[in-house]
C-alpha cells in the first residue's frame, strides 16, 4: 500500500497525463463490463487531478540569488523595472 | 597665451567638418585604398547596404558596402571573417565620423578569434561533449527554474516575462553574472557549479545574453564554461545572441534556443494549453463513461422486458385464452352432435310410426286374432268352422265366429 502512494506521488504530468489518454481509449473502445468501465473511470479522475496538481503545484516566485561564500546564499524578490532603474546609476 | 580674437577665425560645425572632408579627398591614399582586416558587428540593413567594422588587435575602422558594390560579393560576410576592402576614406558629414566606403571586397581567410572558435569546436567535439546521447531530456511541466544572466539586460526582461506569461505560477531564479569581459565565462561556469550544488532541485538553467558582436559573446565560446556546461546535472539551456549566432555553449548544451525569450519559449509549456488539453480529455473520460453507463442501463431494461414477457403470469393468460378457445370450439361440436341426432331421431320415429299396425288398419286393414290364444291368424288353416275369432279394425274390436272358409289355392 505505501509502495503504491509513493508510486503515485512520484508520477510525473506527461506520465499522468499519458495514462489519461490511455484511459480515454480503453474506454472509447467500449469492450469492457461495468466494473472494469467504473474502475477505468476511478483512475482517470485521479489521473487528471493529478495533472491538475502537477500544474498547480508551484507559486509564482521570481527572486534573485546572491551568493554569500562557503556554498552560503541569499535571496530577495527580483523586479524587473526596479533593477532596470537600478541600472541607470 | 593671448587671444587675438581679431585673427581667430571661427567655424560652424558643418563647415569645419566640409574643410575635413576636403582634406580627406585630396590625399591620394585616402581615396584608393585597400585595408585587410576582421569583419566585427557585422549588420546587413534592409535596404540592402551593409554595415560593419573591420578591426584589428588595436583599432577599427567603420565600414559601409552600398547595395550596388555589394550585389557581386562571392562570400556571405560574417563576424569574424578576415577580408580585403578596396574603396575610399571619406567623412560621414552628419555624424562627423570618418568610414571606409567600400567598393569591392575579398575573403582573406577567416579570423584569429573564428580560428579559435573552430579549433576548440573540433576539441571538445572529439571528446563527445556534444554527443547527443549525454544531453539530458527538458521536463514537461518545469517547477523552479534559474536563469544565469545579466541582471539588467533585456535577456533577463525577456526570458521573465515570457515565463510568467506562458506559465503563470513559475518559480524563477535569477542568478547575476556578467555576460561579457574577461571574468564573465568564470563567474557563469561558477554559478552553474553553484547551483547543482545548492540547487539540484531546480528542472533547467537558462545562461545567455542578448545580440553583440562575437567579442562580446566571446565568453560562451570559452573551455571552461563548456566544461562547466557538461558538468551540470541539471539541464542547461545555452541562449545566446541572435538567431545567427552560435557559440561552443550552444553545441555543449542539452538545448540550444536561437534567443533568450525563444528559450522560454521552448522550454516553458502553455499552462492555458495543457490545462484545455486536460480538460479535453477529463471530459471525453466523462462523456465516454456516461455513454458507457446508458448503454448498460438500456441493455439491463431489455432484458427487463424480456423477462416479462417470459413470464408464467403471461403465460397463463396465454393458456386461459386457450381454455376458453378450446370450451368454444367444444360447446359448438357438441350443439352440432346434438342437433344432429335430434334431427335423426325425429326422421326415425316418423319412419317407425308409419310403419306401426295402426296406420295400417287406418288405411282399411284388419287384423284377425284367433281367440282364446289370440294369435294373429295369417293362414286359412289356424282356423275352423265355429271358432272364435276377434277383428280388430281402427277404432275397435269386432267378435266373430268363423262361418266358413275357402282356400284360396294359389296356382298362378
Amino acid at each position: 500500500m505505501t509502495d503504491k502512494k509513493k508510486k503515485d506521488e512520484d508520477i510525473s504530468f506527461e506520465e499522468s497525463l499519458k495514462k489519461l489518454e490511455e484511459i480515454a481509449e480503453e474506454l472509447e473502445k467500449g469492450e469492457l463490463n461495468l466494473d472494469e468501465a467504473l474502475k477505468l473511470y476511478e483512475e482517470g479522475m485521479h489521473f487528471s487531478d493529478k495533472c491538475l496538481e502537477k500544474l498547480n503545484e508551484t507559486k509564482k516566485k521570481v527572486e534573485k540569488l546572491t551568493r554569500e561564500g562557503d556554498g552560503k546564499y541569499r535571496t530577495e524578490p527580483f523586479s524587473i523595472t526596479e533593477d532596470e532603474e537600478a541600472s541607470n546609476e | 597665451m593671448l587671444l587675438n580674437t581679431s585673427n581667430e577665425r571661427v567655424f560652424t560645425v558643418s563647415s569645419i567638418t566640409r574643410h575635413i572632408q576636403t582634406v580627406f579627398k585630396e590625399d591620394p591614399l585616402l581615396s584608393d585604398i585597400t585595408i585587410i582586416g576582421e569583419i566585427s558587428n557585422y549588420k546587413p540593413h534592409s535596404s540592402g547596404h551593409m554595415y560593419f567594422i573591420l578591426k584589428d588587435e588595436q583599432s577599427q575602422i567603420k565600414c559601409v558596402m552600398f547595395r550596388g558594390n555589394n550585389y557581386g560579393l562571392d562570400f556571405k560576410p560574417m563576424d569574424g571573417l578576415s577580408v580585403r576592402a578596396k574603396g575610399e576614406i571619406r567623412v560621414y558629414e552628419k555624424r562627423g565620423e570618418y568610414q571606409l566606403y567600400v567598393s569591392q571586397m575579398s575573403e582573406a581567410g577567416r579570423g584569429a578569434l573564428f580560428a579559435a572558435f573552430e579549433a576548440l569546436k573540433e576539441k571538445l567535439k572529439a571528446e563527445g561533449l556534444f554527443s547527443p546521447e549525454t544531453k539530458k531530456p527538458l521536463p514537461r511541466i518545469p517547477h523552479k527554474i534559474a536563469v544565469i544572466t545579466s541582471p539588467t539586460g533585456a535577456a533577463i526582461r525577456d526570458i521573465i516575462s515570457i515565463t510568467l506569461r506562458r506559465f503563470p505560477n513559475m518559480h524563477i531564479v535569477v542568478m547575476p553574472a556578467q555576460v561579457q569581459g574577461d571574468v564573465a565565462a568564470e563567474q557563469i561556469a561558477e554559478n552553474i557549479t553553484f547551483l547543482n550544488q545548492v540547487m539540484p532541485e531546480l528542472d533547467f538553467i537558462i545562461i545567455g545574453r542578448g545580440g553583440g558582436s562575437i567579442e562580446e559573446l566571446w565568453a560562451f565560446n570559452e573551455e571552461k564554461l563548456a566544461r562547466a556546461i557538461y558538468a551540470s546535472e541539471i539541464p542547461i539551456i545555452s541562449a545566446v545572441g541572435h538567431e545567427t549566432d552560435f557559440t561552443i555553449s550552444d553545441f555543449v548544451a542539452d538545448l540550444r534556443a536561437p534567443t533568450p525569450s525563444g528559450a522560454a519559449e521552448m522550454a516553458i509549456p502553455e499552462k492555458e494549453s495543457l490545462m484545455k488539453h486536460l480538460s479535453l480529455i477529463k471530459n471525453k473520460v466523462n462523456r465516454i463513461f456516461v455513454h458507457i453507463l446508458e448503454l448498460k442501463n438500456q441493455r439491463c431494461l431489455n432484458l427487463i422486458e424480456n423477462i416479462k414477457y417470459q413470464s408464467p403470469k403471461n403465460m397463463i393468460l396465454q393458456h386461459l385464452q386457450t381454455v376458453d378457445d378450446l370450451y368454444n370450439r367444444l360447446k359448438l361440436n357438441m350443439k352440432y352432435i346434438l342437433d344432429m341426432n335430434e334431427n335423426n331421431l325425429i326422421k326415425y320415429r316418423e319412419k317407425i310410426i308409419s310403419l306401426s299396425p295402426k296406420s295400417i288398419l287406418k288405411r282399411g286393414y284388419s287384423i284377425c286374432l284367433k281367440i282364446p290364444e289370440r294369435i294373429v291368424v295369417k293362414k286359412i288353416k289356424q282356423v275352423e268352422k265355429d271358432h272364435k275369432i276377434e277383428i280388430i279394425v281402427q277404432d275397435g274390436n269386432i267378435s266373430a265366429n268363423v262361418s266358413g272358409k275357402e282356400e284360396i289355392k294359389n296356382d298362378r
